[in-house]
């Protein structure tokens, strides 16, 4: 399943340079602030971890999102764009699962806001993630 | 009337199942027994409860059609 802000399964290296390339058409932008958040291959109790499976309540991250892009851009004058991606289902470590890009006027503001909604996203966006051990096991954070 | 109960994150392990109905529901508290009567072990966990979409207490009252979810601490990024 895939809407405006979830994408199955990993965030590739095209989707960053897309939404670069996009940033270049317009020429009021000074600076683009990325974050990629990207599955660590934590090791629990001896157990290496070999992916993440996330899932999410659709609706919600939805409202969510459109939230946190509101009061961001109530907060920031200068922002010119928000981009927002989380992965459901599987994420191999290695691999990127949160994309937050802000394009603005100048890098102030690209960099607080965009500093901002990885805080906001950690804190309300609902979703949940399966860590899954090299030997198939798991554990729910 | 009927509701629908979503079961997110660990919870749709310990219920079994990620979408579930329950008939007669007067309010979230009431809903909330009768989910624990069918899953003893979902007290041993935290999670907060929405309806439909907005975070809520137990005192909220249910009507048929309403979607309920039962969401553990949030765990994206």
């Amino acid at each position: 399943m895939e809407d405006n802000y979830l994408i199955s399964g990993p965030i590739s290296g095209i989707t960053v340079s897309q939404l670069v390339e996009k940033a270049g058409k317009r020429m009021d932008i000074g600076a683009n602030m990325i974050f990629l958040g990207q599955v660590r291959a934590d090791v629990l109790d001896g157990k290496r971890v070999k992916a993440i499976e996330y899932s999410a309540y659709h609706e919600m991250v939805t409202a969510e999102v459109e939230k946190i892009k509101s009061s961001i851009r109530n907060e920031f004058s200068d922002i010119n764009s928000i981009e927002i991606l989380h992965s459901t289902g599987m994420v191999n470590a290695g691999e990127t699962s949160l994309l937050v890009m802000v394009s603005a006027g100048h890098r102030q503001h690209a960099m607080q806001a965009c500093n901002k909604i990885v805080e906001l996203i950690k804190a309300n966006l609902p979703v949940w993630k399966k860590e899954i051990f090299e030997d198939n096991s798991h554990v729910w954070k | 009337m009927t509701v629908k109960v979503l079961f997110f994150g660990v919870l749709a392990e310990v219920s079994g199942a990620a979408i579930k109905h329950y008939n007669d529901t007067k309010s979230v508290g009431d809903l909330k027994i009768r989910i624990q009567d069918d899953f003893p072990e979902i007290v041993h966990y935290n999670f907060r409860i929405s309806v439909n979409g907005v975070i809520t207490n137990e005192n909220v009252k249910l009507k048929s059609g309403d979607e309920i979810a039962l969401m553990p601490p949030f765990a994206g990024g």
